[in-house]
């Protein structure tokens, strides 16, 4: 159907590059290769320190040498959090066509989000204190706090403009673009590079994620029967933002429309996902698009493979898409990149966005047999050609903060 | 061991008096039939008992569908003893 575009009056956004780092290695093509192929990047766990955990499997960014890709006076100030935020965002810009201070000045916004911050730096500096009666390295406060990553690719690029990071646990990438969407439509900025990064695979991170039982000791089949939790991820992806009217000017062909974002918070429970909140969530980022659920052609789920998240997804799809959120092909992508927490939501959009770009839905691995109290079209195991107009990606976070994306084609 | 009903009925016991201690649940409201609600067990007391019994049984036990869905206390007992007899047999 023809849905109106936007709200009247307001500038639309588009998405004119992209870039992410993850356990496919540098590189967004890779990520949706991967994805697209449903070739897991999910292995044996390496740790710089020996681990005494139950869980021996992650989704951890391969063989990553910072030093190739930034340069020796900017490194020091890195944790691997943001270093792979730079990666991401210097693809990212050069898909725009944008060289390093195209988009300098007060203009452009950089908004990053990140569930921990510099969790490596942390877990270092605590280690080097207790453990071995040191002191934490000297650069150690300026590289954890969570604005390190957005003041980095501020200093990269010059981007003088509001520059902060969103810590939303799971739903902190997906909250950055959507923010930066709405700064752009209401003339706050022109342009806005946003995304999200972490990096917290590492010893203690990983033990305290066992707690929570959220964890499976072998393998993450999202939606299916049998299935008993995620595998933790890492990495950034970061998206340049800006006017579709500014792409076209400069002869730039966007990726996308970032058409709409809706997000809510459940406001009831710390860890225990809740269908009003989803459910709401998805409501407004269709409206926000001025959309009908009929529209989207494709969601990227959640779909964390917890017992109870992909209960809760499956019952907010079909409340607000009725019979249709049976037949539209929706998966999650987590078994194949891991749960990369506050850089999912921006990993999982690449996917969405190159699913929307290729009319190729991504397939759900793992999968064994359907679970009856999910019952959607979760693309099982195998690719799909199919014809994509507009996507949805959504991320649910711990504290119930939600935060639900659509993209469509551009023009 | 799996099969011994002695060995069986001591795991429960034990599983009992974690679930009563992590849960803060009075011992004599945990009789097979009680349901989980009965208990007031929030999804963050489960994760609660579940550590513990990590501690004292040295199993990791992920939170699946047979947790998730036991209504009654015999039905979370049974998924969380066959989890650790299954991980003991493991070892």
């Amino acid at each position: 159907m023809a849905a109106s575009r936007g709200r009247a009056g307001e500038r639309r956004v588009v998405i004119s590059g992209m870039g992410a780092v993850c356990a496919s290695g540098v590189g967004a093509q890779k990520l949706w290769e991967a994805a697209r192929d449903g070739v897991a990047q999910i292995r044996a766990l390496k740790t710089q320190r020996p681990y005494d955990g139950r869980i021996k499997i992650a989704a951890q960014v391969p063989d990553f040498n910072p030093a190739d890709h930034i340069e020796p006076e900017v490194l020091p100030f890195c944790d691997p959090f943001t270093q792979f935020c730079v990666v991401a965002a210097d693809e990212a810009m050069a898909q725009a066509g944008f060289k390093r201070k195209d988009i300098s000045g007060p203009r452009t916004a950089v908004i990053i989000g990140s569930g921990i911050g510099g969790m490596t730096t942390i877990e270092d500096g605590i280690y080097r204190y207790y453990v071995e009666k040191q002191r934490p390295e000297t650069l150690s406060v300026p590289k954890l706090i969570p604005s390190a990553a957005p003041t980095t690719l501020g200093m990269r690029f010059s981007a003088l403009g509001p520059t902060f990071a969103i810590g939303s646990a799971c739903s902190s990438a997906s909250q950055s673009l959507g923010l930066g969407m709405q700064m752009i439509r209401q003339g706050l900025v022109d342009k806005a590079i946003v995304g999200g990064a972490e990096a917290c695979v590492i010893n203690a991170t990983i033990r305290a994620w066992e707690g929570l039982r959220v964890m499976t000791p072998n393998l993450c089949r999202p939606f299916s029967k049998g299935r008993n939790g995620m595998s933790l991820g890492e990495g950034a992806a970061v998206f340049i933002l800006e006017t579709e009217e500014s792409a076209r000017a400069r002869g730039h062909e966007p990726l996308c429309e970032l058409a709409g974002y809706g997000t809510t918070s459940d406001a009831k429970d710390p860890v225990r996902p809740d269908l009003e909140g989803a459910s709401n969530a998805i409501r407004l980022a269709l409206e926000d698009a001025g959309l009908e659920p009929g529209d989207i052609d494709y969601i990227n789920a959640h779909g964390t493979a917890t017992h109870a998240n992909d209960i809760t997804e499956a019952e907010a799809i079909l409340r607000i898409f009725g019979e249709y959120g049976k037949v539209v092909p929706v998966s999650s992508t987590k078994p194949i990149h891991g749960h990369a927490l506050g850089a999912s939501g921006g990993l999982e959009l690449v996917i969405t966005i190159q699913a929307l770009r290729e009319q190729i839905a991504p397939p759900t691995i793992n999968f064994l047999e359907a679970d009856p109290r999910c019952p959607l079209d979760v693309v099982p195991n195998v690719a799909r050609k199919h014809k994509i107009d507009a996507a949805m990606s959504n991320s649910f976070a711990f504290g119930g903060i939600n935060a639900v994306l659509v993209v469509r084609h551009a023009g | 061991m799996t099969d011994n009903p002695q060995d069986k009925s001591q795991l429960v016991e034990e599983i009992i008096e974690v679930i009563a201690a992590e849960g803060m649940v009075d011992r004599s409201k945990i009789t097979p039939d009680a349901s989980i609600e009965s208990l007031d067990l929030k999804s963050v007391d489960i994760v609660m008992i579940l550590t513990a019994l990590e501690e004292k049984f040295n199993v990791y036990i992920p939170m699946d569908g047979s947790l998730q869905e036991a209504k009654d206390v015999k039905s979370l007992i049974d998924a969380i003893a066959d989890h650790i007899q299954k991980e003991r047999e493991k070892q």
